[in-house]
């Protein structure tokens, strides 16, 4: 989040998951119904309640603190059909799926210094690089 | 003789270690579940994959499934004092992982998002 132009000098807030003891970064697990993904294959939605995030707000500096925060979350992308095809077979990567479009609606908490912050609604916001598709990796690139 | 000296502890430090460990079950030792990151570092030294053409989707290791990433988010908010505060930047990114990946030497089945 920023105050202004969207500049490292300007942030105010950045939330995201703590990094896992194994290096994993910033993911976490979602439940069971949290993504939903149409009977085409073509829309994904994913949607979250409450997850336990760490507010760091003068990320990625070693030394930013971290504040428990917590995030409630919707994103929904959608195909636009055109194609897309990447691989690199000395980084064990295949993905195919198509571009697509993705926008997204949260709400943060900060309980520890009294901060709240609702976006607007889901169709106001964008983004302007967006995929959907399938990936093999690893072991199962070459299987 | 220096050898018997020396293993004569051995019958006692084996009764000591069996009231160490009677009280555990057998367990397997296979490492945990949680899933492996892409090996690979980012600019900052973190096992950080970011998004865009031609870089790989997924932020699990030894993966195949469903995946969904984007970037660069642009959008509006405000907060609980009623200020107009921006999110998003070119480094905004997110994603959702969903299928099987390796883990505990066996294959699991879970969806994960990077947020």
């Amino acid at each position: 989040m920023f105050r202004g132009l969207a500049v490292p000098a300007n942030q105010i807030h950045d939330f995201h998951p703590p990094i896992a003891p194994s290096g994993l970064y910033w993911v976490v697990p979602v439940p069971e119904r949290g993504l939903a993904i149409s009977p085409d294959g073509k829309t994904f939605t994913l949607e979250m309640q409450n997850v336990p995030v760490v507010d760091q707000p003068r990320w990625p500096a070693l030394d930013s603190i971290a504040t428990p925060a917590r995030m409630t979350f919707k994103m929904v992308w959608k195909s636009t059909g055109e194609p897309v095809r990447y691989e690199d077979p000395s980084k064990h990567f295949r993905f195919i799926g198509t571009r697509a479009s993705c926008q997204l609606e949260a709400q943060v908490e900060v309980p520890s210094i009294g901060f709240s912050w609702k976006s607007d609604p889901l169709n106001t916001s964008k983004s302007d690089f967006a995929l959907i598709g399938e990936e093999v990796n690893g072991r199962y690139y070459d299987i | 003789m220096l050898k018997s000296s020396a293993l004569a502890w051995l019958p006692l430090a084996i009764r000591s270690a069996n009231r160490v460990l009677g009280d555990q079950q057998p367990m397997t030792a296979n490492g945990g579940t949680d899933p492996y990151p892409i090996p690979w570092l980012d600019k900052n030294g973190s096992h950080n994959q970011p998004a865009g053409a031609n870089l790989e989707p997924s932020h699990i290791y030894h993966f195949k499934g469903r995946v969904a990433r984007c970037s660069t988010f642009t959008g509006m908010g405000t907060d609980n004092q009623g200020n107009r505060i921006a999110f998003g930047s070119p480094t905004t990114d997110y994603g959702v992982m969903q299928g099987e990946y390796w883990g505990a030497r066996a294959a699991q089945q879970a969806t994960f998002t990077h947020i």
